[in-house]
């Protein structure tokens, strides 16, 4: 199963909550992916192991997987533009 | 009310384990949830109390004996235990009418939007546990509930109104449109205003630095199992343990640092369908109209100057904790404190000198209000049985969010006897308030104003 991971500042409020309405999007569109919120501290070690990254902070940084507009989720402009990135990133 | 009274003393003797689960999965049936799906989420809750419960347990057991210890040697008596925002949260969830502010903060927030008080919607259901933590003082000292949820109104709606004045800066500062903070953790801004209006007329202060470069250098002190592990071997050499004891609650505290964020998560998950419930009803009913997004702080965790702030604020509270007259509580689980990073951060638009220095003055504030909520949070603690504790320990947290706000709110009470300090705390509060909100309020309209002018004459 292939892993999105989610990150904010505390890696627990945010990013939780996120985590937990992508999986249920997710879900809905029959689409099996392991969710998970992380620091944003760490994000750098889950690179290798996952498909996407959802960024709640503005990323300055290239990645080298996907990178999903998280701040979407929560006030659910672009909501759908964002899923579909994530669904692709995923195929 | 006698038959309520019973029901409410029977639920509160099962522990918030029990009665806080059950009272969420009515509430996710309201909302329409599925009957299986708000099961789940009511097992979860339980597990994530139960879960905090034991690693708190865990805290005590190790800090309790450390600071007994330290006693001993040093002299210095910090019997209260820190155990950061995720204990706090743990104990206000447990409150028995903590369920009833999601409608409150929701009717506040709509009414203010249709009188256009305001263009923010909190959507940052999480931060209900805030205001409990306010009303749950308030009712300690008043013993009234109206007079908790009334002052929980008045903290939402200075969240509101705070968050409306903080969106631009926020926009500059994180790059994100559309949304700002409803944190209560912003309201310190009002304290270090003052403060920080003062050092801006020194361009000593005016310098830039590599805050990215810096903190890919130190970031690792403010993760949670390195600081864990720092505060622990400390306290082992002040407490004179051998170097294998030392060592040994090195790795403990290490470990309870890092498993309170783990066990934390299981509340939003249990919480997050209510939240999304909320969010979804909020955006059909306010269609059509623009409304800024409330969140919570971590969207702002992309700037490193918030970290930087926090690490150096580590040695500044343990320093302080040792020497300040009145601090009882020795940091432990609040040592980041992100509080009084957030505020520095947003009063002084990202200067990390300033920042430096308003968290100086800034750190006793949060010693002195988290000693003065100890025995509020330990009375609760010990009625819902939320946190297991032994007869004389007391909890509490040393990076409250926007300490002085929550101490005068609920703190003013102690007026009927005879203590006005907190009334004067709060006036200065107030109008620290007043004068931040007003320079926002005109920082945003001169950018605006700038935007304009910069549009018509790019035309």
């Amino acid at each position: 199963m292939k892993t999105v991971i989610v990150a904010c500042g505390s890696g627990v409020a945010t990013s939780q909550t996120v985590a937990s309405k992508v999986t249920r999007l997710l879900k809905e569109n029959k689409v099996n992916a392991k969710v998970e919120a992380v620091d944003l501290k760490s994000v750098d070690r889950y690179m290798d192991s996952s498909a996407a990254y959802i960024a709640i902070t503005k990323v300055k940084k290239e990645y080298p997987i996907p990178v999903i507009n998280g701040i979407a989720f929560l006030t659910g402009m672009g909501e759908k533009e964002e899923l579909k990135k994530l669904i692709d990133a995923l195929k | 009310m006698q038959l309520l009274g019973n029901i409410v003393d029977y639920l509160l003797g099962m522990g918030a384990s029990v009665f806080v689960p059950i009272i969420i999965i009515i509430a996710g049936l309201l909302v329409g949830m599925k009957f299986k799906d708000a099961v789940s989420s009511g097992v979860t809750l339980g597990v994530a109390f139960t879960g905090m419960s034991l690693l708190i347990g865990f805290m005590i057991g190790i800090i309790s004996p450390a600071a007994e210890a330290m006693l001993e040697s040093t002299g210095v008596s910090l019997p209260i235990i820190d155990g950061g925002w995720t204990t706090m949260a743990t104990i206000s969830w447990s409150w028995p009418y903590a369920f009833l502010m999601f409608p409150l903060m929701i009717v506040i927030n709509v009414v203010m939007l249709v009188i256009n008080k305001t263009n923010t919607f909190n959507a940052d259901l999480w931060n209900v546990w805030g205001k409990i933590f306010t009303a749950i003082a308030v009712a300690g000292i008043t013993k009234s509930i109206a007079l908790a949820f009334l002052v929980a109104a008045v903290q939402i709606i200075f969240e509101l109104k705070a968050a409306d004045a903080h969106q631009n800066r926020i926009e500059k500062l994180s790059g994100i449109p559309g949304v700002t903070c409803t944190h209560k953790m912003i309201f310190f801004g009002a304290i270090l205003y003052p403060f920080d209006a003062f050092l801006k007329r020194f361009s000593f202060f005016d310098r830039k630095f590599d805050a990215e470069a810096l903190k890919d250098k130190i970031g690792i002190f403010a993760e949670n199992h390195v600081i864990g592990f720092i505060l622990g071997c400390l306290f082992g050499v002040v407490a004179r343990y051998s170097v294998s004891e030392i060592l040994v609650l090195g790795v403990q505290a290490a470990t309870a640092l890092t498993l309170f964020p783990v066990i934390t998560k299981y509340f939003m998950q249990a919480l997050a369908p209510i939240s999304e419930a909320v969010s979804a009803f909020m955006n059909k009913k306010f269609e059509g109209r623009t409304l800024i997004v409330g969140l919570d702080w971590p969207f702002l965790g992309g700037s490193n100057e918030i970290w930087l702030a926090v690490i150096f604020t580590v040695p500044i509270t343990l320093i302080f904790s040792m020497f300040l007259p009145g601090n009882q509580i020795l940091p432990f689980a609040g040592i980041i404190n992100i509080p009084i990073a957030v505020a520095a951060f947003l009063v002084t638009g990202g200067n990390l000198l300033r920042m430096f220095v308003l968290c100086v003055i800034g750190v006793p504030a949060f010693l002195w209000i988290g000693t003065a909520f100890a025995p509020y949070m330990t009375e609760l603690a010990n009625l819902t049985g939320a946190v297991s504790l032994q007869a004389g320990e007391l909890i509490s947290n040393s990076a409250i969010d926007g300490p002085v706000f929550s101490y005068a709110m609920s703190h003013v009470f102690m007026i009927k006897d005879g203590n006005f300090i907190p009334l004067l705390v709060l006036i200065a509060w107030i109008i620290g308030f007043v004068m931040y909100y007003r320079d926002l309020m005109k920082e945003a309209r001169e950018d605006e104003a700038e935007e304009l002018i910069e549009e018509i004459s790019a035309e």
